[in-house]
């Protein structure tokens, strides 16, 4: 016989039938079903293959633990491998499929696995594949990984979005079983901020499978009346389907909301997962209690299930798990059962209790068997009989199923994500929440495995009362009449180890580990919670031991003859159960993976032809191709010849830009750069490098002095975050009696490179100043009025490129029309874009520096720039320690230029400098190209390197080196500057 | 997933608005001893329990910030503005 | 040369705005935007700015320590916005950001709900009354928060964000739009 569909009762709407498919098979459910009793109501009891031995198992529970009932549900993008059948609601069209069987579930080849499971018993992992290595990758993986493994994810793009929320109250309520009702109304009353959140579908928790009365109303009409309130106040929100599966410094619980898994087809506007961060003041945590299974042989067949996800497949789905059922308890739990299966006729045909006392108010027909216990289970892919012995002589009775509940564990784990250890309790026979959370409190049966319906309720109520009126909220606590029928489980002596037992008793039934498992790893001497765990793979996995654990650490302490205090527990880590990776990632993927940040300037490069580079989080125009060119190469070329000889324009607005302002703002920068900012005139910029305190380059830059008190710095595009903090750092931490203020200015200004010899006669045209070089040298700096006096800017005359230069900076929305003007303007002098990788060649033709040769190694003198180093001031960032030994010794790697002998020949960035003669090793290594390019203007490929004692070295033939690519090319060493040597461009 | 940063000036806020930059140790005078820049720049306690570093509200309030902080616990018992903190 | 003729290319000159009964999200004119460089503390100066301002309910914002932001719809010319880095004088700098930093206005019933999203800031109207204002990482950008009015909050961010800020905004309305 099998389970089946009562005619009548429970939660679920027969008005709405819903089908969905099973492996292909078509089903029917209803609405308000879950998939597992949807599949037990159509008498499918066998839903999937253990792990290594690929047994048949069943459904054991009707909640977030269930280790055997994992499906894959859905098709494509959208599949869901894993899926708990009894957290997956049930919806019109779900396709479900079972896991780890081939090539069907009912006739399994893994089976045989079970035959070798001498093979695959505890440290299997350790013992049976030790060698030869070369059989881990070919052998022993694909098979460990075709026999053994859970379900399998999508390589296709989800269809579906998912987002991350925050949310803010002054109560968290964690579950909303009674306690988590009782506070919430309690609470809600009040006037304080509210949120509670349930993994199911409603709230309720057991109450929704209970059938006592509370206050004269059945227990589900409790919950409605209380759902009905709770909605009707503003001041709590209700998070259904909601797990809290973390809890995080400053009162941060981490919760996922299925929004729409229990739907076909979900709304694409709105996300299928949302991952909540809900910042708490306090909260309670009313998770109730997990009950335990019994380790006794064949507990893994199906048919055999949970006492209280018995009674909830009774009472909240109207399903019966059978026509003979029997019942293996420790505990008074088990009784409430009897009473609930013979309200729907089915009398138990024996309670097996291993209690010889125990008096449970029962008063129900079933048979009552004492100081007795299952020790086997028998059947296949179903349970047919059970095996009891008492007194040890054995009994065998003919069964369909069996419910088995050896106790019951406070559901504590989000109480111990901050560093607490579970503490044993003799009394409780449970390891309860470590004591004095912060921001924490835990109540009802997750506090205490004995309290009941009554005592959940005036707990909840009476601390939720106590924490909102610490807040200052008026609040008394909520009482609720006279609980009926009330049955608490009450601690008893645990039964880890049944006797007699002769099949294999499983303690990890996701990861098929069993009782013998756990016994070999003690005798191994891997006894140890942390090491048996590993050993015998018990508590991992999807389920992370929410079953299994407890009596793992009962077997082991048995074993060792300790107490399971001391044997403890393995560290809970969050997250409580498994959270999607879609969940995690929430909407920042594809084009919202990181911010775009765009150039003012970037609908003009675009329109102007761009190709676009992403650097770091900007879009930068790489180069601009024209009709006829058909490599980079081209088009980098003619834009570098033609600002040498004509002029271009480059979109320079990712510069970092940061205003300085204050009485001290000259001081300010005099200590934060190496080179002397005290007295720089009003109207002039000046390069200025930036140390930091070990002496090494931080970033470069010019800066202007705009008025007395008002300086303009650009720093590099990579630093200008950085260099802003650090600003900030000095301003604020080091000097705080300076008046000095910042502000980043980067995206006010659009920057435009105007460079090359026809740049002033462009620029004339539009800038309303006199700009002549008498009137504006190099190296000044001023506002300027543009077009007649509609705009103004901010006019620099240096350059990177080492032509005629200047960049101009307007506000950044006029930055296209500007820029439009420069081009109409210069178009009679040939004027071109250019985009940074002509930008990169003529500055290394120049000879000037980046982050390629500021690399965090090199000290101003290594760059040529020792008189960059001030020897007059008192103070400025890096000036301890910049002089130190090794930092002037001669042999410093500095600053060359490289040119190959051969013009034909090129080398690479990156590449080494041996001596010429020396062998290619790193003994010999003189150094690397940091930059190189092709130079037009040159003819040949070029250099930046850093090589040891460079600066006297120059003429020296040498090779350059590339160990990947095995290249060698001869090449001299040079000065770096390779155009214009004598700086005469630069003052025309 | 989360950890909350007390602002002095704009309150708790996830650590992703913060930079943190180390332990708050006062800068040598220029002409100090070798060995106290070397201590300054390079050598760093690791306790375990309380400690004073410099944060920034990055992505705030802009403020540099010394926050005392259990590097066991993550319980962070004090937050001040580093300019406002020296008067 | 004064045949060109200068314009105006609105950061968020493409953006389509939402216009939904429970959420809407639209641009704001790139009017003026002044970030006022004061020391922290100075009471005096907070209180003058509400007279440096165009008179518009909150138009002076708090950003941080000493410094505030002077924000309206109207663009000041380059004579307007010189005279107004004087009348700041001495107690404060004056730095034009109506170019740097993008405005738009979030509004409706879901208001709280659309932002929640992004920010960790508690944004109920009794921890972030009409007027306060705050910089919070909404997703990954940071942006300048001010309530508006009970169910509306001006959002302010820089420029080369603005775009890919709509965007995320536009996502995270989705659901209510
Ligand atoms: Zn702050």
């Amino acid at each position: 016989m099998t389970s089946y569909r009562l005619e009548s009762g429970g939660l679920i709407d027969r008005q709405s039938r819903l089908s969905f498919t099973f492996d292909g098979k078509r089903m029917l459910g209803f609405a308000g079903d879950s998939l597992a009793s949807a599949l037990l109501a159509n008498g499918c009891q066998l839903v999937g293959r253990s792990f290594k031995y690929h047994r048949p198992r069943g459904i054991l529970t009707a909640g977030a633990a269930e280790p055997n009932a994992l499906m894959t549900i859905g098709q494509g993008g959208r599949t869901e491998p894993n899926t708990r059948a009894t957290m997956q609601e049930l919806y019109q069209g779900l396709e479900a499929a079972s896991q780890n069987r081939w090539p069907s579930l009912d006739f399994d080849i893994g089976s045989f696995n079970s035959l070798l499971s001498p093979f695959l018993g505890a440290g299997f992992y350790y013992k049976t594949f030790m060698w030869p290595a070369a059989f881990w990758e070919k052998v022993y993986e694909p098979f460990i990984r075709k026999a053994a493994g859970l379900g399998k994810a999508s390589y296709e793009k989800d269809p579906d979005t998912y987002e991350k929320a925050w949310a803010h109250c002054d109560l968290l309520l964690i579950g909303a079983g009674p306690t988590g009702l009782a506070a919430a109304l309690t609470a809600g009353r009040s006037g304080a901020r509210v949120i509670l959140v349930d993994e199911q579908s409603m709230i309720g928790g057991s109450l929704l499978s209970d059938t006592a009365r509370i206050g004269e109303a059945s227990a589900t009409d409790f919950v409605l009346t209380a759902k009905a309130e709770l909605e009707s106040l503003s001041n709590v929100t209700i998070l259904t389907r909601t797990t809290a599966f973390g809890w995080y410094d400053g009162n941060v619980f981490g919760a996922v909301e299925r929004v729409q898994k229990h739907v076909a087809i979900p709304n694409a506007k709105a996300p299928v997962e949302r991952l909540w961060r809900i910042v708490a003041k306090q909260a309670l945590l009313a998770t109730g209690a997990e009950e335990r299974p019994l380790v006794f042989g064949g507990n893994d067949i199906p048919g055999v299930m949970m006492a209280t996800a018995m009674r909830s497949y009774l009472n909240r789905y109207g399903v019966a798990p059978g026509r003979q059922v029997a019942i293996f308890t420790t505990n008074d739990s088990g009784y409430a059962l009897a009473l609930d299966l013979e309200a729907r006729g089915i009398v138990p045909v024996a309670i097996v209790d291993s209690r010889a006392g125990g008096n449970p108010a029962y008063t129900g027909k079933a048979r009552i068997v004492k100081g007795a216990v299952v020790s086997d289970a028998k059947g296949g892919k179903a349970l047919s009989s059970i095996v009891i012995l008492k007194d040890g002589r054995t009994e065998n009775l003919k069964v369909d199923a069996l419910a088995m509940s050896g106790g019951f564990s406070p559901v504590i784990h989000l109480a111990c994500h901050r560093g607490g250890k579970p503490v044993w309790s003799d009394a409780e026979a449970a390891f309860l929440a470590p004591q004095q959370l912060n921001g924490l409190q835990i109540a009802g049966a997750a506090l205490s495995t004995g309290n009941g319906i009554a005592a959940c309720l005036s707990e909840g109520a009476a601390k939720a009362a106590v924490l909102v009126s610490e807040m200052g909220f008026a609040c008394t606590a909520a009482s609720f009449g006279a609980v009926e029928g009330d049955m608490s489980a009450r601690p008893e002596k645990p039964l880890w180890s049944v006797p007699g037992v002769k099949g294999k008793a499983f303690v990890d039934y996701q990861n098929d580990v069993t009782r013998k498992d756990l016994g070999l790893a003690v005798r191994e001497g891997y006894g140890h919670v942390e090491l048996a765990k590993r050993y015998t793979t018990s508590g991992m996995a999807t389920d992370q031991g929410k079953l299994s654990n407890i009596n793992a650490i009962g077997l082991l302490a048995e074993a060792r003859g300790i107490s399971p205090g001391d044997v403890g527990t393995t560290t809970f880590r969050p997250f409580y159960t498994p959270v999607s990776f879609g969940a995690l990632a929430g909407a920042y993927h594809g084009t919202h993976f990181q911010p775009v940040r765009k150039s003012p300037l970037h609908e003009w490069a675009k329109k102007t032809g761009a190709v676009f580079v992403e650097t770091g989080l900007w879009y930068r125009s790489s180069w601009f191709p024209r009709d006829g060119e058909s490599t980079w190469r081209e088009s980098v070329d003619r834009e570098v010849l033609n600002i040498r000889k004509n002029a271009g324009l480059c979109d320079v607005s990712m510069l970092g830009k940061i205003e300085i302002c204050g009485k001290d703002s000259a001081e300010f920068l005099n200590r934060v750069y190496s080179n002397a900012f005290l007295k720089l005139p009003v109207g002039k910029a000046r390069y200025g490098l930036m140390l930091r305190e070990d002496g090494m380059i931080y970033d470069d830059g010019t800066t202007s002095r705009l008025s007395d008190e008002h300086f303009f710095m650009t720093t590099t595009t990579a630093y200008a975050a950085g260099v802003m903090n650090h600003l900030e750092f000095c301003a604020q931490a080091l000097w705080p009696d300076l008046d000095v203020r910042l502000a980043s200015s980067t995206d006010q200004w659009a920057q435009m490179a105007i460079a090359g010899p026809k740049a002033r006669t462009t620029l004339e045209k539009i800038v309303e100043e006199d700009i002549s070089n008498a009137a504006f040298p190099f190296l000044a700096a001023k506002e300027v009025s543009l077009c007649g006096g509609q705009l103004h800017g901010r006019l620099f005359r240096i350059s990177f490129s080492g032509e005629l230069a200047f960049e101009l900076a307007v506000p950044a929305g006029f930055g296209e029309s500007i820029a439009d003007a420069l081009m109409e303007a210069g178009r009679e002098h040939g004027i071109q874009p250019y985009g940074v990788e002509a930008l990169g060649v003529l500055r290394i033709e120049k000879g000037h520096v980046t982050h390629n040769e500021i690399n965090g190694t090199v000290v101003p003198g290594d760059l040529g720039f020792g008189k960059m180093v001030s020897q007059a001031k008192p103070d400025f960032i890096g000036k301890a320690m910049v002089g130190r030994e090794g930092l002037v010794s001669a042999d410093r790697p500095q600053l060359v230029g490289v040119l190959p002998l051969d013009p034909k020949t090129s080398f690479r960035s990156g590449s080494h400098i041996l001596a010429k003669g020396a062998a290619a090793t790193l003994e010999n290594d003189q150094g690397y190209i940091t930059s190189s390019a092709y130079s037009p203007h040159v003819g040949s490929t070029i250099g930046l390197a850093l090589v040891k004692s460079g600066s006297t070295r120059h003429g020296e033939e040498v090779l350059v080196w590339n160990g990947l690519r095995e290249e060698f090319t001869p090449a001299r060493l040079c000065n770096p500057v390779f155009v214009d040597q004598a700086n005469e461009k630069l003052h025309v | 997933m989360a950890s909350l940063i007390p602002c002095p000036h704009c309150g708790k806020r996830p650590k992703e608005e913060f930079t943190v930059k180390g332990a708050v140790l006062d800068r040598p005078a220029a002409d100090a001893t070798p060995n106290a820049w070397m201590d300054y720049v390079y050598l760093r306690d690791n306790p375990r329990g309380r400690y004073d570093e410099y944060w920034h509200h990055t992505s705030g309030c802009r403020r540099w910030l010394v926050i005392t902080r259990d590097t066991a616990t993550h319980e962070i018992e004090a937050s001040r503005d580093a300019a406002l903190a020296r008067e | 040369m004064s045949e060109f003729r200068i314009t105006l290319r609105p950061a968020l000159g493409s953006v389509t705005s939402i216009v939904s009964e429970n959420i809407a999200l639209t641009p704001l004119p790139e009017g003026h935007v002044v970030h006022v460089l004061g020391k922290p503390g100075d009471e005096a100066l907070a209180k003058r700015l509400g007279s440096l301002s165009d008179g518009s309910a909150h138009a002076v914002r708090a950003a941080g320590p000493g410094q505030w932001f002077i924000v309206g719809n109207a663009a000041k010319s380059h004579a307007d916005m010189t005279a107004l880095f004087e009348a700041l004088k001495p107690d404060a700098y004056g730095v034009d950001q109506s170019q740097g930093r993008v405005r738009m206005l979030a509004s409706g019933p879901m208001v709280e709900r659309m932002l929640a999203k992004g920010t960790a800031v508690d944004l109920s109207l009794t921890q972030f009354p009409l007027g306060h204002s705050t910089t919070s990482v909404i997703g990954h950008i940071a942006a300048h928060l001010t309530r508006v009015a009970d169910d509306a909050f001006e959002i302010m961010v820089l420029r080369g964000f603005a775009e890919s800020l709509w965007d995320d905004l536009a996502h995270m309305s989705a659901e209510f739009a």
